[in-house]
């Protein structure tokens, strides 16, 4: 039967996501404006200001940083965040209960004050080098987001299939390797682009830990914002829409944008 | 091996690095805030007693009220819609939803920058049609943080709230059809109380959220809309004043955490067994 | 208060297919009639037209002297249990059960009696203030019951409604279900994949297929003469022996069949109806007799299975496979010969379709 919406919560519906998109569009429309300051809609059009990011040395020097600093981050959290998923869907009985909690301390814990924290405990008291401390920094906010994906994906895996591996004289170890990771696959792929994308993006960690010659693209953004005021900030934020538009379809292809509903 | 014993094994680096780089270095936080050389607790005496730094803990929590509010409404509404609509459409508006999220939030907040401008496109339609004869600025308000905050967190909201609306069983709805009730009285007895816990996770996610951002306050709020993030990075950054960034950031923990509790304790009281 | 249910002509589409052609059925006064069939069939189209969460394409859709084909699900008035039961997890035993009442209007102090006495008369008077979660599969199963009851419908209608329960809460439920709409009298829709729940319940069982009823009847009649090879199969008879007349013996009527062989049917054990037919028949219906017997159905025994009451035996025929079933004093070596005598009690003959 079909369902009937009322029409005044379509209208609802149609101008929230007209609110939505519609700045979005305006970045586009002002990344082409051929005029030397921001303006929407384009006077006339240009791709000036995409070819002048790469003038800007700051920009291309911090885009480095920021993409380094997110596969390194994000590799990192990884790293240890797939065993713990693991043991946490693998050994649900074993573990206590509040072990999967601590994983969402992160997000818990805000991260501004995570990021002062960081900066106050490792770069000065410490004197670790403010690149580490971003990277660690990187990779604990985006540990919430690697073991809840590739943890989803593992609490729909049949440890039998495991235990078949290793009652037909498979190593653990090995099974691990040859059967648990190929079946997650998606959702290691699909926790791995998120995060990505989440480190790529982060202002509240690396604005605390960004100091001379080491800053991130987000940060940089911000800095140029407040002294000028041209298209090529609207063209950077093109180019960073660019690469959500590579992550969603990413994300589409492994596990399915809907899983980000759940 | 003990299987207790490998799995703690296993588990040990990501607890050994949320430990050792989140509970030492938070937790050094808190302990300087006792630091304070004119007593143990003078420095929380000195923050509430200030009527500056309270206007700022109010304001923050004022635009996060009002932006959960605000994002409830609107994502509640459109999650209804979405989660009716043929499943086509259904995927390309989630589509929509996601593509937000998934932008910065420098991004985002600079888009607003760019609409509420002196120069901003709202100024020049305003202008065009003669509402207003001279540009005005609508950055650095209560306002315009809060517009640039709703946009942050309602397609959150939109994706929290779909997965809720699409967690009820139909047959529930059928249920209440059968025994007599009108589609408003299913919606109201029914879905709406069944989907409670999901709205307050979503509305506490864009609380703390709004309570805890940075990005947008610093560009659409100033010197002027100060709130706790951006109170937090200027006494750390500017007047290297650790004591007291230490203590802001020690509230907006005790905030945060204290939200989360009353909330989880709120939805399960509203709503015993759906959680 | 009790109405009968009449559906006329009803044909229904998913799309651009077609579930259900045609389908006419009338349920009387406190009667209590099974849809059974297997998935896909169209039993739970038919009843959720009925419940109103489907619209008819075709036909008409009837309960006592309302028409109910239009009229929106929640102004049906009509009992519902759903296969999944379908609580509102958020309330308790008693408000789950008051809900029907509270969208009539019913006042607080009425309700409170009705609900309280329903939840007495289905055995759960300890649980009123539980929720669905903390209640086992039987019990919520009683509280969906309750549910649909306390509104005292004019009809009751089941969806399924114990195939998530073990086997042994499935014969205690089903005993209870058709306790309590005895005792109100209630005219009642009851859909089931499953044959013996279907029969044990039922003053009618209407056997569906592909969005046809094949066969209404009362189990007795569809047990013993099923009306076509859908239903015969359906109710049991495994093996089914196509037989064409060749002459009439006297007291006999001698048939043919595949490979020629020839048996003659005594006349006061078998109504031959048409000049070809088939022979349905129970495994039971062909006694495994030794090759020396006077008549039957020549076969090669093959793997011989024990029953507990009787052994059964794969056997070739010149007509394919067959179930049979030997005596238990008598066993036979599988690969051995042996003749398949029908046992008229256990086998019915359907006429070919010209």
């Amino acid at each position: 039967m079909k369902t009937r919406i009322h029409p005044v919560l379509i209208f609802i519906t149609v101008v929230t996501f007209l609110f939505l998109l519609g700045p979005l569009v305006v970045i586009i429309g002002a990344s082409l404006s051929d005029t030397s300051y921001l303006t929407f809609p384009p006077q006339g059009l240009t791709l000036h200001w995409y070819s002048n990011i790469f003038e800007i040395s700051a920009f291309t020097r911090t885009m480095g940083t920021s993409f380094m600093l997110a596969i390194g981050g994000t590799t990192l959290s990884m790293l240890i965040g797939i065993p713990a998923a693991y043991a946490l869907a693998r050994y649900r009985v074993e573990l206590p209960s509040f072990l999967g909690n601590i994983f969402v301390l992160p997000i818990l814990i805000p991260e501004i004050v995570l990021g002062f924290s960081l900066m106050k405990s490792l770069a000065s008291g410490f004197g670790v080098p403010i690149i580490a401390a971003l990277l660690v920094g990187h990779a604990l906010i985006v540990l919430p987001y690697t073991v809840r994906v590739v943890g989803a994906s593992l609490n729909s895996f049949d440890f039998s299939i495991e235990e078949a591996a290793v009652s037909l004289g498979c190593p653990r170890y090995k099974a691990f390797f040859t059967v648990v990771l190929p079946n997650i696959r998606a959702g290691i792929i699909a926790g791995f682009i998120l995060a990505f994308i989440t480190s790529l993006n982060d202002v509240s960690i690396s604005i605390f830990l960004t100091g001379p010659g080491v800053s991130t693209l987000p940060i940089q953004l911000l800095a140029h914002m407040e002294q000028f005021f041209d298209p090529t900030i609207a063209s950077v934020s093109v180019l960073l829409m660019g690469v959500t538009v590579a992550v969603m379809a990413v994300v589409e292809r492994t596990l399915g944008l809907t899983f980000l509903t759940k | 091996m003990s299987n207790r014993l490998r799995a703690w094994l296993i588990a040990t680096p990501a607890l050994l690095l949320v430990f050792i780089f989140l509970g030492l270095p938070v937790l050094s936080t808190f302990v300087t805030t006792f630091g304070d050389p004119k007593g143990p607790l003078s420095t929380y005496s000195a923050f509430f007693n200030s009527r500056f730094r309270m206007t700022v803990l109010w304001r923050t929590m004022e635009v996060a009220l009002i932006t959960t509010i605000i994002s409830v409404a609107i994502g509640f509404v459109t999650a209804w819609v979405v989660a009716r609509v043929p499943s086509r459409l259904k995927s390309l508006l989630i589509i929509a939803a996601v593509f937000p999220l998934l932008t910065g939030v420098v991004v985002r907040s600079f888009a607003w920058l760019v609409i509420l401008g002196k120069n901003g496109i709202l100024n020049n339609f305003l202008l065009s049609i003669g509402v207003i004869s001279e540009p005005f600025s609508m950055l650095y308000t209560q306002g315009s943080v809060i517009v640039a905050m709703v946009y942050l967190f309602v397609p959150l909201m939109i994706l929290t709230l779909v997965g809720v609306l699409e967690g009820i069983p139909k047959d529930l709805i059928d249920a209440a059809a059968s025994l007599g009730a009108t589609p408003t009285a299913a919606f109201r007895q029914v879905v709406f109380p069944m989907a409670v816990p999901g709205l307050i996770v979503g509305a506490v996610l864009v609380f703390t959220g709004s309570f805890t951002s940075y990005a947008t306050p610093q560009l659409l709020g100033g010197e002027r809309q100060m709130m706790m993030g951006t109170f937090l990075y200027q006494r750390a950054m500017v007047t290297f004043d650790w004591v007291g960034a230490s203590t802001i950031a020690t509230v907006m923990v005790v905030v945060t955490l204290a939200t989360v509790l009353v909330m989880s304790k709120v939805a399960r009281k509203l709503n015993p067994m759906a959680g | 208060m009790t109405q009968s249910l009449t559906l006329s002509n009803i044909s229904a589409h998913y799309g651009s297919t077609q579930v259900l052609e045609d389908l006419s059925l009338d349920i009387a006064e406190g009667e209590l009639v099974s849809l059974l069939g297997s998935s896909g069939c169209g039993k739970t189209t038919t009843l959720r037209l009925v419940a109103g969460f489907l619209e008819p394409t075709a036909g008409t859709i009837r309960l006592g002297d309302r028409d109910l084909t239009r009229l929106p699900a929640h102004a049906r008035d009509i009992g519902l249990v759903f296969q999944t039961y379908a609580l509102f997890p958020h309330l308790t035993v008693r408000d789950n059960v008051g809900f029907g009442l509270k969208q009539r209007g019913v006042s607080s102090a009425e309700r409170t009696k009705r609900v309280n006495d329903m939840i007495e008369r289905v055995g759960l008077g300890e649980l009123t203030d539980r929720h669905p979660a903390n209640l086992s599969g039987g019990q919520r199963q009683r509280v969906a019951l309750a549910r649909a009851l306390v509104i005292e419908p004019p009809l009751l209608m089941f969806d399924e409604p114990l195939s998530n329960l073990d086997a042994k809460l499935r014969v205690e439920m089903r005993v209870e279900i058709r306790r309590l709409q005895q005792a109100n009298g209630t005219t009642a829709l009851y859909v089931t994949h499953d044959q013996e729940e279907a029969f044990s319940i039922s003053d009618r069982v209407a056997i569906m297929k592909e969005g046809r009823i094949m066969q209404l009847d009362t189990p007795e009649v569809l047990y013993s003469q099923p009306a076509n090879a859908f239903v015969a199969n359906f109710v049991g008879f495994d093996n089914m022996i196509e037989m064409e007349v060749v002459q009439e013996a006297g007291d006999a009527v001698r048939v043919q069949m595949a490979g020629g062989h020839m048996i003659d049917l005594p006349k006061d054990q078998f109504t031959v109806p048409s000049k070809k037919f088939t022979l349905a028949a129970r495994p039971e219906g062909l006694l495994v007799a030794s090759p020396e017997s006077k008549i039957g159905i020549p076969a090669t025994l093959g793997m011989r299975t024990y029953l507990g009451r009787a052994y059964q035996y794969h056997c070739e025929t010149a007509s394919g496979t067959m179930l049979a079933n030997g005596p238990l004093m008598t066993p036979f070596e599988s690969g051995n010969g042996a003749l398949l005598v029908p046992q008229p009690e256990q086998c019915c003959l359907l006429p070919n379709k010209a």
